[in-house]
């Protein structure tokens, strides 16, 4: 179109941010395979991740009000899932499903997050499948205020939680598991439960010597 | 002068992206209180905008980015879809690069930009969701669906969504959605503009017919996916329904690839721009399911 007004530069060489949502779109299709709708008995519930190839996803213990939730997985396999543990303090859960050929998660260290760190959140706000939200890390470790009957360290970062995030993956800027998104606080900071704690509750729950959940 | 940081450069292309496009945003002046943002659309001065931010009760001024107003006439406007189109009498405007919509992807970085004030303001984020074509609360029918995490500042309504690129990807508008940013993408703005400019309104589909709801026998209803459909009691003679073969007693269960449950789907559906189309359909007649194909009228 003449006289309209792309950036010159714009076919020959991308520009930064093109290329940073290129590698973007990439970490979030990848994120998208590791994750799933938990719902219970029809009830909203909300997100969750593939822990394991197993079959072991996590979630947020306040995602889970059913003994048997529902989950499905991104390719649209719905499953009735065992709740094999459950924590309220730190909001966490694991749940089983009946199959062993699921994409999970990799895995990144949440210690090493500094303040301005970018960071992805995945999940299902409002019902949205798989929506991705972005923003960067604004502290790490324990809030200054009490945030409800949560007790450890957390994730503050300046992006969009919503209804239907809990449970959702946080990931880095090589698309590793960081954090599992658990709260609001106030329109645009969310709070995620660090993976460093999520590592300490699975190694309570599975003390089996294997690798991988047996 | 040392080398600039990869952070530094990203910002002072950022920078650049938006001082382009700012080119061809415009404040709208449509309501009382605050302004809001419009889009140039053509170099002859076709300007469009949300229809919630331009009050039919006012006359309406666009502030071109090189602080010139005009004095604007709305040439149409369209609640179902929220997008009125202005125009104002003016050459050499810039109008924005379109973005190819086929390409987008979740993740990708956008920029939301708004003109309320005299300045051009900016928000960055990502697009959240990307999905397929789905209805407004009005019954409008909108291409894709493109949800971001951009904050929309008060005013942005009717300003661009626009791509790393500086691409126009859509129409931010803040009436659509509850609680998320929703974007009018490319493909219905030209949909919609062509009806508003040409005719001022998008004309309703007539088909001529009387309807009442009836329930689907269970097998039907189960293979449909679907519990009513709309049952054909009145036929006009003459009407397009008439003439492209409908029959009293037919019932109609699909209308333009969306289900038809009630009268209110299709009443919303005819108002949807399909006036003068082909129109598949499915429905059920002697018990038998059947396509066909309707010529949507006008009354």
């Amino acid at each position: 179109m003449s006289g309209s007004n792309k950036l010159e530069g714009a076919a020959d060489k991308p520009l930064l941010l093109q290329q940073m949502g290129e590698e973007q779109a990439a970490i979030a299709e990848r994120v998208q395979r590791s994750l799933a709708v938990v719902s219970n008995g029809g009830r909203s519930g909300g997100a969750g991740v593939v822990w394991s190839q197993t079959g072991v996803i996590l979630t947020n213990a306040h995602v889970i009000r059913h003994r048997t939730p529902q989950v499905e997985l991104t390719d649209g396999r719905q499953f009735e899932a065992e709740v094999i543990a459950h924590d309220q303090r730190r909001d966490l859960a694991f749940l089983q499903l009946p199959t062993a050929d699921l994409f999970p998660i990799a895995r990144g260290q949440s210690s090493s997050l500094r303040p301005g760190d970018w960071v992805l959140s995945v999940g299902h706000p409002w019902g949205v499948r798989g929506a991705a939200s972005a923003g960067s890390v604004i502290a790490v470790g324990r809030p200054s205020e009490q945030v409800g009957r949560y007790e450890g360290d957390l994730i503050q970062v300046g992006l969009h939680l919503r209804p239907g995030h809990s449970g959702g993956p946080m990931v880095n800027a090589q698309g590793e598991l960081v954090g599992l998104n658990t709260m609001i606080a106030g329109p645009n900071v969310g709070l995620a439960v660090p993976l460093k704690v999520i590592e300490a509750f699975a190694q309570e729950q599975f003390t089996a010597a294997s690798s991988d959940f047996i | 002068m040392a080398k600039k940081n990869v952070l530094e450069q990203l910002s002072e292309q950022m920078a650049d992206v938006v001082a382009s496009a700012s080119q061809s945003i415009v404040r709208v002046s449509g309501r009382r209180r605050l302004a809001a943002t419009g889009i140039v659309w053509s170099a002859d001065g076709i300007i469009v905008s949300a229809n919630h931010v331009v009050s039919k009760k006012r006359k309406s001024k666009v502030t071109l980015a090189n602080g010139e107003t005009h004095e604007a006439k709305v040439l149409g406007r369209d609640a179902s879809t929220d997008i009125a189109v202005l125009k104002i009498n003016a050459e050499g405007l810039q109008p924005m690069a379109k973005a190819d919509g086929a390409g987008l992807k979740v993740g990708h970085f956008v920029l939301a930009l708004g003109r309320p004030g005299h300045s051009t303001e900016a928000t960055l984020g990502i697009l959240s969701a990307v999905g397929d074509s789905w209805r407004t609360g009005a019954g409008g029918m909108i291409d894709r669906y493109l949800q971001t995490d951009v904050v929309m500042y008060p005013g942005f309504s009717g300003g661009p969504l626009v791509s790393a690129a500086g691409e126009l990807i859509g129409l931010n508008s803040s009436a659509l959605a509850r609680g998320v940013s929703v974007t009018i993408p490319v493909a219905t703005l030209n949909r919609v503009i062509e009806f508003l400019v040409s005719d001022g309104h998008i004309k309703r589909g007539y088909l001529g017919i009387k309807t009442q709801g009836v329930r689907l026998p269970a097998g039907q209803a189960e293979a449909l996916k679907q519990e009513t459909g709309l049952l054909l009691v009145g036929i006009e003679p003459g009407s397009p329904a008439e003439e492209s073969g409908l029959l009293l007693g037919d019932i109609i269960v699909h209308f333009d690839g969306q289900p038809i449950r009630h009268g209110d789907d299709l009443i919303s559906l005819l108002g949807t721009g399909i006036a003068g189309q082909k129109t598949p359909a499915t429905i059920i007649r002697g018990g038998e399911v059947s396509e066909m194909s309707i010529k949507v009228g006008t009354k």
